[in-house]
C-alpha cells in the first residue's frame, strides 16, 4: 500500500487557480489578505479519514432512478481517478454536482434561477472507484448559465463539479470538469483561473469514440482526475494488498491488454 | 480505504487544478451525523474520551458573516492516534471514532462539531511534540482552493512547543486558538471565530 509521506509538496500556483478572480467577486472579500504559513509535515498533516465510504455511502444516491427521464443530452461519463505519480486510486470516493439541462440547480440558493427544475433529475451523485480506480457515470449534459448580477455579463459554460476523497486529507480534491468544443470556455473566468494552458486542458474532457460507449443514446466522454502522489516508493506488506503488487511492466501490459477501445 | 497501487503511467503528472465548490454543493449530500465525528455509524457505538462539542463562526471581509461555507475537520483521537496506515500506532486506533466531519454554515456563519477532545502525541518522523489539535479545510463559493488551518485548545496545555504553533508569528497565534464557552447539555464546548479576511485574520497554512 501506498500513501502520502513527508516528501508530498505544495501546489504549483501555476498549475492551481489564482485566488482572486476578475468578475468573481465574492473571491475579494473571502480570500486572506495575509500570506499563507508553510509548516512541517507531522503525521496530522500527512493522514487522513480511513473507511470514508462506510460514511458517505455511494448506495445513498441512486442515479439511474433519477436520470431515465431526465430531460436533455444523455452522457455517458468514464474516467479515472490516479494520483500524480501515475497510480490509479481504486476506493475513492467521488462526490459529483451538476446544473439541469436547463442550467439550475437543485440547490435553495438557485431559487432565483427563472428557468425551470427538472423534477427527474437531482444532479448530484456519489460513486466509487472500482480496483482499476475507474468510474462510470451516466447523467444529463448540464447547460451553461449567466453569472448573475454581474455588470460584465458572464456566462458559465457547461461544468461538472467532482469532489474526490483520496487516501489523506491532504489528498481531497474539489475541481471543475468542462466539455470539449464549447465556445463558452474561451471566456469563462474560473476555468481561466489557472495560468497554465496544459494544466486548464486537463480540465476539459475528451470526446469518447461512439462505438465505445454502452448505451447507443448517450454522448460518451471521458476524463482523469489526478490528486496528489504519494511522492514515495511502495511500502511492501505481508497483508492481502500485497497479492496485488506486480511489477510496472507486468501491470502495463495487463492494462494495456484490458484497455477499452477508447483509451 | 481509498488504495493506490503502483504507478501505471509512464511518467508522473501534476495534480489536477482546483476549482471552487462554488454555492450549489448539495445540501443532501451532507449527511445527518456528518458533524459527528464520535461515530462511524448513526446508530454505532461511540468513541472512547471526553465528548466536546467544537462551535465557530465563519467572517468574510468586513466581519460579514459567510453562510454555505463547507468546513472540514479531522483529528487524532483520544489517545492521540490516527487510524491511518501512515501513523504507527494505526492498529490501536479507537475503532469506533471516526475522525473526520463536515458541515455548512448557517445563515449566521455559525458552524458546530461534536468530538472527542483529541490528545497530542510525538511525531514519528520527527520527534517533535504535537499540542492537542484540530485540522480544519474551508470551502465554499468565493474560495477558488480550500483554507487550511491547525485549531489549538486555550489553557489546557501548554501549546508553545508544538512545531505548527510556532511557525505562526506570536502576534497571530491567539486567532487559532479554541476557547471554552458554555456547555451544550452539559458537554464542554470550545469555540473560535474563522475570519478569513480582514481585522484578526485566521492564519491558514500552504496546501
Amino acid at each position: 500500500m501506498r500513501y502520502l509521506n513527508e516528501h508530498f509538496v505544495p501546489y504549483d500556483d501555476n498549475t492551481q487557480p489564482t485566488w482572486r478572480v476578475s468578475g468573481y467577486k465574492e473571491t475579494l472579500t473571502r480570500t486572506p489578505n495575509e500570506a499563507l504559513l508553510t509548516r512541517p509535515k507531522t503525521l496530522s498533516e500527512r493522514v487522513g479519514p480511513v473507511r470514508i465510504e462506510e460514511k458517505l455511502m455511494p448506495a445513498c444516491v441512486d442515479f439511474e432512478h433519477t436520470q431515465t427521464q431526465a430531460q436533455g443530452q444523455r452522457i455517458y461519463l468514464r474516467g479515472r481517478v490516479l494520483d500524480s505519480d501515475g497510480s490509479p486510486v481504486r476506493g475513492a470516493v467521488l462526490e459529483i454536482w451538476q446544473a439541469n439541462a436547463s442550467g439550475r440547480y437543485r440547490h435553495a440558493m438557485d431559487a432565483t434561477n427563472p428557468n425551470p427544475l427538472d423534477p427527474h433529475f437531482d444532479g448530484a451523485f456519489r460513486l466509487c472507484t472500482d480496483a482499476r480506480g475507474e468510474f462510470a457515470l451516466r447523467t444529463i449534459k448540464p447547460g451553461g448559465y449567466p453569472v448573475p448580477q454581474h455588470p460584465e455579463r458572464w456566462w458559465r459554460p457547461p461544468h461538472i463539479h467532482f469532489s474526490v476523497f483520496g487516501d489523506g486529507f491532504a489528498s481531497r480534491l474539489v475541481t471543475q470538469m468542462y466539455f470539449p468544443g464549447e465556445p463558452l470556455n474561451a471566456q469563462d473566468r474560473i476555468l481561466h483561473s489557472v495560468p497554465d494552458a496544459q494544466a486548464r486542458a486537463r480540465l476539459i474532457a475528451q470526446p469518447m469514440p461512439m462505438q465505445a460507449v454502452p448505451q447507443t443514446d448517450h454522448l460518451g466522454f471521458c476524463w482523469d482526475v489526478v490528486i496528489r502522489g504519494a511522492q514515495q516508493t511502495p511500502i511492501e506488506q505481508t497483508d492481502t494488498h500485497a497479492t496485488n503488487h506486480r511489477t510496472n511492466s507486468e501491470t502495463n501490459s495487463e492494462t494495456n491488454g484490458g484497455t477499452p477501445q477508447w483509451r | 480505504m481509498a488504495l493506490r497501487d503502483h504507478p501505471i503511467a509512464a511518467q508522473s503528472e501534476v495534480p489536477t487544478a482546483s476549482a471552487t465548490v462554488g454555492p450549489f454543493f448539495p445540501a443532501h449530500f451532507i449527511g445527518a451525523t456528518d458533524h459527528d465525528l464520535t461515530r462511524r455509524h448513526p446508530q454505532g457505538a461511540q468513541a472512547q474520551g471526553n465528548m466536546i462539542y467544537v462551535t465557530g463562526r465563519v467572517f468574510e471581509a468586513a466581519r460579514v458573516p459567510r453562510w454555505n461555507t463547507i468546513i472540514e475537520m479531522c483529528q487524532a483521537d483520544a489517545q492521540g492516534i490516527y487510524a491511518h496506515p501512515a501513523d504507527p500506532r494505526h492498529a490501536q486506533a479507537d475503532p469506533h471514532f471516526m475522525g473526520w466531519g463536515r458541515c455548512a454554515t448557517d445563515q449566521t456563519g455559525a458552524f458546530s462539531f461534536l468530538t472527542v477532545m483529541p490528545s497530542g502525541y510525538v511525531d514519528p518522523l520527527t520527534q517533535a511534540k504535537r499540542a492537542p489539535h484540530l485540522e480544519l479545510s474551508v470551502s465554499g463559493s468565493g474560495l477558488m482552493r480550500r483554507l487550511r488551518t491547525t485549531l489549538f485548545f486555550a489553557d489546557l496545555v501548554d501549546n508553545t512547543h508544538d512545531p505548527v504553533w510556532t511557525v505562526v508569528p506570536p502576534a497571530r497565534r491567539d486567532a487559532l486558538l479554541l476557547r471554552s464557552v458554555a456547555p451544550i447539555a452539559q458537554v464542554p464546548c470550545w469555540s473560535i471565530d474563522l475570519v478569513l479576511q480582514g481585522e484578526s485574520e485566521t492564519p491558514f497554512f500552504v496546501d
